[in-house]
């Protein structure tokens, strides 16, 4: 029922010719792990499609396990506040928490603390 | 009554201007495309689920910051080997470290089939498409990918 979707996004990513059969642009993946630390200076072919999947990985759980708190709440629509209480009910996640708590001000400072670390 | 927090966390993300004085980056470099993104979550959500703009821009956010915090990672492991080159293998070995393990046996599925159809041209996403279902089915969303593979194959020919 989703199919349309999901079609034309991997079918504009293929004529493109920048992801394939990828989901994510990894030309842009490459720019995010460039910009999370100095030190990042060269980065192997492989490394980009390997977070290509595993940022679909990550999405997923992160959709599924806040999905749950919507559930818990008995609405039909995920909120932001549904990923709040999935990332701190989940350990893996901690490093989230800057991010999700908070107003949106601080969910900026939070992903601009990433250019500290 | 959530769509009052979300309106300006939602306005200052797509205008991007808001954020790129501050940080001094574009937000096309700082974030993966929203649209992706939304696509990825609806595929996991049943469908009669719906998912407010807050919501997908917060996951835009952690996704940045979850590149970034394997990144490092594995940025201080090849320092500390005194290797320049970020390899797969360092991404999975700190996915690992920091609690990601369940990823890393679809992650190596998936390296391998990148690898081996590396030089098979097209037939690299039929035979990926063919290989998928036995490790991807446990989420539940491979039956769309699978579909769009075979269209993409179509779509080289």
């Amino acid at each position: 029922m989703r199919q349309p979707g999901a079609y034309s996004g991997l079918l504009s990513g293929g004529i493109s010719g920048k992801t394939g059969p990828h989901l994510l642009p990894l030309a842009r993946i490459k720019k995010i792990m460039k910009k999370s630390n100095d030190d990042v200076k060269m980065i192997s072919g492989e490394a980009p499609i390997v977070f290509s999947k595993a940022c679909e990985l990550f999405i997923e759980e992160l959709t599924k396990r806040s999905w749950n708190m919507t559930m818990q709440a008995k609405r039909r629509t995920l909120h932001k506040e549904d990923v709040a209480s999935a990332v701190v009910a989940t350990d893996i996640f901690d490093f989230l928490v800057p991010i999700v708590s908070g107003d949106s001000d601080e969910a900026a400072d939070g992903s601009e603390k990433k250019e500290e670390i | 009554m959530a769509d009052g927090p979300g309106s300006p966390a939602g306005g200052s993300h797509e205008s991007g201007g808001d954020q790129s004085p501050r940080s001094n980056v574009r937000e096309q470099d700082r974030f993966l495309p929203i649209a992706n993104i939304s696509r990825i979550m609806k595929k996991a959500l049943p469908a009669n689920g719906k998912i407010a703009k807050d919501a997908k821009d917060t996951v835009q956010e952690c996704v940045s910051e979850f590149i970034s915090f394997i990144t490092s990672e594995a940025s201080d492991k090849c320092q500390k080997e005194k290797r320049k080159t970020i390899n797969g293998d360092d991404l999975l070995w700190a996915m690992a470290t920091l609690g990601f393990e369940d990823y890393i046996d679809p992650l190596k599925a998936y390296l391998a089939r990148y690898r081996e159809g590396d030089t098979k041209g097209s037939a690299r996403a039929g035979e990926g498409s063919a290989k998928k279902d036995p490790v991807g089915s446990q989420y539940g969303h491979q039956g769309s990918y699978t579909e769009g593979m075979g269209a993409f194959v179509n779509s080289q020919v």
